[in-house]
């Protein structure tokens, strides 16, 4: 126990944890801030999540054929409304603007209608009804088309559509939320892999360039400490990622999602997926899927630090290896882990077939460990 | 009690070591070879960081290899150059190795204490080692190699950058510390071990060459070490003719020891040979090279 | 003496297995990406034919050439289809899915020519229309709402932007935009080399860079031979020579990446006609406001200046990184802040305060220079659209460079050495 956390000592130093700091404040800042300020960003972004929750709040994570028709009626009499702000406002009378129809068909090459429109569309920041109503009508089209497959590439992903149609999983619900979830758990994702590879790195190494293993390896523990301190590497990953993931998901909490949690993800809008998870299954999905990335890459650097020459050497292998896995967190592993976009094998496989070789790897590297010659 | 049985290493075509045979039981022991004769091969492998490619070494009847920590936790090993913290100071340093070697830390602690006034550092505990002059961090060096009381102690050059002070205080440790366990000392400075060692072991052209008392490694050369007063002139004469030990100046003339196996000259003086006689004596070889 | 002191430090770069298997890796990478988007390499001959046929200028007599040729063109349509159309655009909406076997492949190829050639020549005809379109005021306003400028930044950015809108009446009276050029708004030629291919090559090198300077600079300590070098008759004026090899294999690293980089786009895109074009051609328009700069430059004189930017930067990174471990001394450590500072500079702007110039003044750094290079030398990059923009922020960043590492060696000069 002291031995591990010696080495834990080791790896979590101050130095180590003010890097980690600094480079976690400029990622933040160049990845995950713009999803946190900007959200909802813009319109009709807002009125999309604000209608989103109302809907929730009404009919509840599924929305039956009865429902559906309240929620017409909600917008019909919204429709009203909108034709009654018409009336009363004499600029928009003159125009000839009386009615909601009217005011959406207007004439777009008439400058002055161009002028009326965008007044109230951009400038008048608290009118909502207009906006809301747009956001209505492209919610109840897409509730028209609930029966339709929407395009597909292969037989898979048909069969897929046509289950979630039979089982009444109709994407209906706005996306944005889940949009900026993505955008957000992805840009994470790279941040924490960067962290994880910053600490984890130099451990191995240093004692190596230290000379220090002539001294480990006649201890009683001897060449066992290699094992420890790989565990110490998986105990600092896990940390970093725990530690991490509580702020990440800390200020993620002002974006104010938790009513669509229980929302299952296929009923969001154009998000059909191989499994039918809801919201929050989806964001534990996504965290556990972050902690395999961070393991893997932690039994990485510690493989690379096990026989590099040196600490540019440790980084510069592991460049194309980020690199590689930035692409695919944009991807199939991270921001679209189940979407059927992806063939429903692809992250399973890949995310066991990182596990295999990176567990592989360090163990041969043990044994490596356990028989070789400490010359210098 | 080690064995070792038939040991050869070799790395690539390079061989370092050929067909060591050696035993050791408790006292001290000297590992007298020039640089480069395999000495720290030979020490590696007894500290298990290094495997032979040939043959075995035992430690009563058991494979240290196999014996695992079971060796090692008898083992104390100070190598020729070690790693420190520079951050860390010598508490926390020996603390850390106090752990891998799995001594509980209040025992640590009060042992720690103990090495530390032992090797002249109790005043610097609790400074850090990046301050340190080599001499101070080779005693902790030595420190860390005692925290486990080990019944083995290997010491690859122990008294690199140590003076003369610290030399005749290590020097005195020794004899004590060999009186309970088996000590292993690698150097190549005759006189750090040539009053102590119960045995001295010898080296030459990876092979072994002696393992003996001083008294009787020295008697190989009995009655064929001289020194005789010559005027300069002669000097390269004698230097072609005879292994020359040593040479000062006297008064004008050159005063000089030297080996000669024949027949003795008149005014030649003999003396009892010394350790160091033989040493120059059997690597001279290496010597003529170095010149 | 000193050459062959630098000579041995560049050595220990190139003895590092992975640096060298990391530019071959990224070489290898962007000859992909060059020839992975060559798909329509064989229209851009288009282009280069019209040059060649018209000259470069685009006047009203050529155009009427033009117009002429496509009626030939239009009439050997009709010969082949048997119908007459004003356009070939006509006939291709008329077209069937089963007439489309009737044509043999030259015919086709035939066909796809004279449409790229209408095309070419509606945007051509459209050039005055659309630049008269183009209020620089307009353009103005809506960066500084956009950016939310006040105070004295937007008095700034009105006053340079008043100067970009003169430069903008002289350009279209030079006809610099009446050039020929691959169509913009087609192909993203302009994007596809100064952004894509730049970024790449930008991004790699200086990953390399920041890899061999630190490992250059802070060899000795990693491997110990710090008390016997620094203790020879050269000293710590190793230091010195140590500055000369970081930068002197920046410059080989950059010019490595640079050359294959470059020769293999070249070799696969066909610019041999239009090397002598405007960079403000009209058909250098890709998105909703046209590539314009503040000189006349052709497209040649536009990548010399380009590649002359990157070349420089790459040289101050390196100085840099060695200014940053020569202080820290820790290598891995010194590579990851230089990273991050990297970003960082692309950052701070964003944290000033929008009414003060200080927004500027931070926007002239090396990241925001050398991650533009589309817009390098151009009024139409937004907020750092400075004419002196390129040359104040390499001059000022030579001199800071500069500066730090004379600091960095006098202060190595008096360190203590472990």
């Amino acid at each position: 126990m002291r031995v591990l956390w010696n080495e834990l000592k080791k790896i979590l130093t101050w130095k180590m944890l003010f890097l980690l700091v600094l480079l976690n404040s400029v990622l933040y800042f160049f990845l995950i801030e713009f999803d946190i300020e900007h959200f909802p960003n813009g319109r009709p972004a807002l009125d999309s999540y604000n209608i989103g929750i109302e809907m929730i709040e009404k009919y509840g994570t599924h929305m039956d054929e009865e429902e559906f028709l309240d929620f017409k009626q909600a917008y019909d009499e919204q429709v009203k409304e909108a034709d009654q702000y018409l009336q009363s406002r004499r600029e928009f009378v003159e125009a000839g603007l009386v009615t909601y129809e009217k005011f959406k068909h207007f004439d777009r090459d008439n400058e002055e209608l161009n002028a009326l429109h965008s007044k109230v569309m951009f400038e008048e920041k608290e009118v909502n009804t207009f906006w809301e109503l747009q956001e209505r009508e492209r919610l109840i089209e897409f509730y028209d088309m609930k029966d339709e497959l929407r395009g597909y590439d292969n037989a898979q992903q048909k069969q897929r559509m046509e289950e979630l149609i039979a089982s009444k999983k109709y994407g209906v619900y706005p996306e944005v939320v889940i949009m900026n979830f993505r955008d957000f758990i992805g840009n994470v994702t790279i941040a924490i892999l960067f962290s994880v590879v910053l600490v984890i790195s130099p451990m191995i190494l240093k004692d190596r360039s230290r000379q220090m293993l002539a001294l480990q390896y006649t201890s009683k523990k001897g060449r066992n400490l290699f094992k420890t301190k790989i565990l110490a590497g998986l105990i600092s990953t896990f940390s970093v990622i725990t530690a991490l993931l509580i702020v990440y998901f800390g200020v993620y909490s002002l974006n104010d999602t938790s009513m669509y949690f229980d929302v299952p993800i296929n009923t969001f809008i154009g998000n059909a997926s191989w499994y039918d998870p809801t919201f929050f299954q989806y964001i534990l999905l996504c965290v556990a899927a972050i902690y395999l990335i961070g393991f893997v890459f932690g039994l990485l650097a510690m493989s690379f630090s096990s026989f590099v020459p040196n600490s540019m050497a440790l980084i510069g292998i592991q460049i194309p290896f980020i690199v590689g896995m930035i692409i695919v967190i944009g991807g199939p592993l991270m921001r679209y882990i189940i979407s059927i976009w992806n063939p429903q094998w692809l992250a399973p496989t890949v995310y066991s077939g990182m596990i295999v070789i990176s567990v592989i790897f360090i163990i041969l590297l043990w044994r490596r460990e356990k028989n070789r010659d400490i010359v210098l | 009690m080690i064995l070792v049985k038939d040991i050869s290493k070799q790395y690539g075509d390079f061989t370092a070591l050929e067909n060591i045979n050696l035993e050791f039981t408790n006292g001290l022991y000297g590992l007298l070879a020039p640089n480069g004769a395999g000495k720290t091969t030979l020490i590696k492998m007894l500290a298990t960081l290094i495997a032979p490619s040939k043959g075995e070494i035992l430690y009563n009847g058991k494979n240290i290899v196999a014996m695992d920590e079971d060796y090692r936790s008898l083992l104390g090993y100070l190598p020729q150059q070690f790693g420190f913290y520079k951050n860390y100071t010598p508490k926390q340093y020996l603390l850390y190795l106090a752990a891998l070697k799995g001594i509980g830390k209040k025992e640590a602690l009060d042992k720690i204490d103990d090495l530390l006034e032992k090797v002249a550092l109790r005043e610097v505990t609790n400074k850090k080692m990046k301050k340190f002059s080599g001499g101070m961090i080779q005693r902790v060096g030595i420190a860390q190699s005692l925290l486990n009381d080990p019944k083995i102690l290997i010491l690859d050059e122990p008294t690199a950058g140590l003076d003369p002070k610290e030399r005749a205080r290590f020097r005195h440790l020794l004899t004590e510390l060999a009186r309970e366990r088996l000590v292993i000392v690698s150097t190549h400075i005759v006189s750090d071990v040539e009053t102590i060692a119960n045995e001295i072991i010898m080296i030459k052209n990876r092979q072994l060459l002696y393992k003996d008392s001083v008294e009787r490694i020295c008697a190989t050369l009995d009655g064929h070490v001289y020194e005789t007063t010559i005027p300069y002139e002669q000097l390269e004469t004698y230097r072609r003719q005879f292994v020359l030990l040593s040479e000062k100046q006297e008064r004008g003339s050159m005063v000089i020891r030297f080996i000669h196996k024949g027949e003795a000259e008149a005014n030649w003086l003999p003396l009892a040979p010394q350790l160091e006689d033989v040493f120059l004596y059997e690597y001279r070889d290496d010597i003529g090279e170095e010149v | 003496m000193a050459m062959r002191i630098v000579w041995h430090e560049c050595q220990k770069a190139f003895k590092s297995p992975i640096l060298i298997g990391l530019l071959l890796l990224f070489t290898a990478f962007n000859v992909f990406v060059i020839v992975d988007n060559s798909y329509f390499k064989e229209e851009l001959k288009i282009a280069n034919q019209l040059v060649e046929k018209y000259g470069r200028k685009i006047t009203d007599e050529s155009l009427l050439q033009f117009e002429k040729d496509l009626q030939d063109d239009l009439t050997a349509l009709k010969e082949i289809t048997g119908q007459e159309y004003q356009s070939v655009y006509d006939f291709l909406e008329t077209l069937t899915f089963e007439d489309q076997n009737r044509y043999s492949e030259q015919e086709w190829r035939f066909i796809e020519q004279l449409q790229l050639k209408e095309m070419y020549f509606s945007m051509a005809n459209d050039i005055d229309a659309s630049y008269a379109k183009i209020d620089i005021q307009k353009v103005a306003e809506g960066t500084i709402a956009q950016s939310r400028l006040s105070g004295n930044a937007e008095k700034t950015l009105l006053r340079e932007y008043e100067k970009f809108s003169q430069r903008f009446e002289e350009m279209k009276q030079n006809g610099e935009h009446k050039e020929w050029f691959f169509a913009g708004k087609a192909y993203f030629m302009h994007s596809f080399l100064f952004k894509t291919v730049f970024l790449h090559i930008v991004i790699e090198s200086l990953m390399l860079i920041i890899l061999s300077t630190a490992l250059i600079t802070n060899y000795e300590f990693e491997n110990r031979t710090q008390l016997v070098t620094y203790g020879t008759t050269r000293g710590r004026r190793l230091m010195k020579d140590k500055l000369g090899a970081s930068v002197a294999m920046a410059a080989l690293l950059t010019t490595f990446i640079l050359v294959a980089t470059l020769s293999t786009y070249f070799i696969v895109y066909d610019y041999s006609n239009v090397w002598g074009t405007s960079i403000n051609s009209a058909f250098n328009w890709e998105y909703n406001f046209p590539n314009i700069a503040w000189w006349n430059l052709s497209i040649g004189q536009f990548l010399s200046g380009t590649i002359a930017i990157v070349f420089i930067t790459m040289l101050l990174y390196s100085g840099l990184t060695f200014t940053l471990t020569t202080f820290v001394k820790n290598s891995y450590i010194a590579a990851i802040l230089m990273a991050t500072f990297f970003v960082l500079a692309l950052l701070i702007p964003g944290f000033m305060p929008t009414s003060s110039n200080l927004l500027f003044i931070t926007s002239y750094s090396l990241s925001l220079l050398v991650l533009n290079t589309a817009s390098s030398f151009m009024g139409s990059s937004g907020l750092i659209m400075f004419k002196n923009f390129e040359w104040m922020t390499t001059v000022c960043w030579t001199m800071i460079t500069f500066v730090l590492c004379i600091f960095s060696l006098k202060w190595f000069h008096k360190k203590d050495i472990q």
